[in-house]
């Protein structure tokens, strides 16, 4: 069943006076609710001091520069999509493993998945953090990676992984997200090549196509079809959850965050002003994606 | 069968591959930290921002007091300095897991935490300070004068100084608020006769208002902590080196002047971090 036959739904484009009525309750309750905050908190808002850290005027230059809080989003977009991309092999790989006969492999993408998934996300990152960062990475050299040399001092490497002095705790960041994010992007990939019937499977070993061959020409690009629209969702899910990598100190939005509070003792400006970065983020992506999936739902057809 | 044997050998692979890794960490940890930061040509100092002792200005950039104090040690040493910073919860954690070489963060010597790292002499002294109205509590002699049901003690709801409140003071009555601007709010209105908090917050309130408040103790604090470098464990020389810094520039003064700076007058420093 494609929910494109679905007949188009009807939508009310009308207010009726039951509407307004709401609409003024709930601005009622939103006014009240900032009157009682000034009421009790005796606060002075001063919301220059927050937004100086978003974008400064540089004197020097004469010009206006991102400052902490910008860097910091761009930390938290780059988390995102790089952990999305290694969260996704990882989830191909461990996704296929799960629909296997090999009972070795199902068990390894098994026990992968429910250890992930039944422990809470912060138990994890610390963990798994202090795993990577103490054991992985240096037996790796991450931490011995020279941030002068031309390989990462040039601007290609700094859009899109960040400062090179900042690249191993940006990519410890980005691996726990991963490790997380691959867990559910796993049962993603699970269920999309469970979706195809398995007399695709049998038709096509039939006509002597290697499992490989099945798998790659087609079994996964139908499969990718009914994966995109929840992997985009998995996308700005992490966007979210990369947060908690504050907590490991990645130097993202919420860690700058937490520094800017600190240092302007302006605690309520700052995060109204992160929440409102983190909504208008989430919600572009999520425009975005809509529109791609309309059109491309359209050249389907 | 089958399966118990599978798992069986997955578990010595876990096993094998853990010990691997355990003994190929070990040479690394043989070369001392101080050897390790010259041949880096890079000192790493884990901190967290805690105002005036680390901050970040309107550039975004990092300053204070310790700030100033690890870039000294950085210079001294001939090489170059990162600051790492860091969520205050996991700072310890952090540290033994090398991702840098020391905190310089304000941090207190406590006895549990010692069990953990190794401490430094001290290069700082914080401690609570008391912030006083000036015409009800103008006229005491001694802070004993302050141990007395008729005085008023307002703090902040669950922190440090309400406890050192209660322990110092037993019989003066405590007032609770949610916030540190609250419970001075109520010294300058008259409501309490003093307020407590760490320093130098009570020293930066009472300039705004010098003539309805004053600092107690004759601007000394009333407790003396004791901040110092924390080090991995098992590493003498480095603790040798940076308690003998310390010493070297508590004799000559420059950390009592450094201190002085950021902890005597904000008036010298707040512009760089706000707009006026």
């Amino acid at each position: 069943m494609n929910r494109n036959d679905l007949p188009p739904p009807i939508e009310r484009r009308k207010l009726t006076k039951v509407d307004f009525t709401l609409f003024a309750g709930v601005i009622f309750l939103v006014v009240y609710a900032v009157y009682q905050v000034n009421d009790v908190l005796v606060y002075k808002w001063n919301w220059g001091r927050v937004t100086n850290f978003v974008i400064r005027f540089d004197k020097d230059s004469g010009t206006y520069v991102a400052n902490l809080l910008l860097h910091g989003l761009a930390t938290t977009l780059r988390l995102a999509v790089w952990g999305t991309v290694l969260a996704t092999i990882i989830g191909l790989v461990m996704g296929y493993w799960r629909t296997c006969e090999n009972l070795t492999l199902r068990i390894i993408s098994r026990c992968y998945v429910e250890l992930i998934r039944n422990i809470p996300p912060v138990v994890f990152i610390f963990i798994f953090f202090f795993f990577i960062s103490s054991q992985i990475f240096p037996a790796l050299g991450f931490d011995n990676i020279d941030p002068d040399s031309s390989f990462v001092d040039n601007t290609i490497f700094r859009i899109m992984f960040g400062d090179p002095v900042l690249l191993s705790n940006f990519l410890a960041g980005m691996v726990c997200l991963a490790m997380f994010e691959g867990a559910y992007i796993t049962e993603i990939v699970r269920a999309g090549i469970q979706s195809i019937p398995k007399s695709q499977w049998e038709a096509s070993r039939a006509i002597g196509l290697s499992p490989f061959n099945v798998l790659r020409d087609i079994i996964l690009p139908q499969a990718l079809q009914k994966i995109l629209p929840p992997l985009a969702g998995q996308f700005i899910t992490l966007i979210k959850d990369s947060a908690i990598v504050s907590l490991i100190s990645i130097q993202e939005l919420t860690f700058l965050a937490t520094e800017v509070a600190a240092s302007t003792t302006k605690v309520f400006e700052t995060w109204i002003l992160v929440g409102a970065m983190y909504f208008v983020l989430c919600y572009g992506f999520a425009l975005l994606f809509a529109w791609l999936e309309r059109r491309a739902a359209k050249n389907r057809r | 069968m089958k399966f118990l044997n599978s798992i069986k050998g997955l578990l010595v692979a876990a096993v094998v591959g853990a010990t691997t890794l355990a003994v190929s960490s070990i040479p690394a940890s043989a070369q001392g930290v101080i050897e390790e930061i010259q041949k880096r040509g890079k000192l790493r100092v884990g901190m967290a921002t805690f105002v005036p002792w680390a901050m970040r200005d309107k550039e975004g950039n990092l300053i204070g007091f310790e700030i100033d104090v690890a870039k000294k040690v950085a210079a001294d040493m001939g090489v170059e300095v990162e600051f790492v910073p860091t969520a205050w919860s996991g700072i310890i954690p952090a540290l033994i897991a090398k991702k840098f070489d020391v905190i310089i963060g304000g941090m207190s010597i406590t006895p549990s935490r010692n069990l953990t790292v190794n401490f430094t002499a001290p290069y700082a002294h914080s401690g609570q300070q008391m912030a006083s109205n000036i015409k009800l509590a103008g006229g005491f002699s001694s802070m004993d004068d302050y141990n007395d049901s008729s005085v008023t003690i307002s703090c902040r709801r669950g922190a440090t100084p309400c406890n050192f409140a209660q322990a110092r003071f037993p019989k003066a009555t405590l007032r609770r608020f949610d916030d540190d601007a609250q419970a001075f709010q109520e010294v300058v209105n008259g409501n309490a006769h003093a307020t407590i908090s760490s320093a130098p917050k009570p020293r930066f309130w009472s300039d705004g208002y010098p003539d309805k408040v004053f600092v107690a103790n004759n601007g000394e604090n009333l407790s003396r902590g004791n901040e110092a470098f924390a080090l991995r464990k098992g590493d003498a020389d480095a603790v040798n080196y940076f308690s003998n810094w310390i010493l070297y520039n508590t004799a000559n003064g420059w950390l009592e002047e450094t201190n002085d700076y950021w902890f005597k007058d904000q008036s010298a420093w707040k512009d760089l971090v706000a707009e006026q």
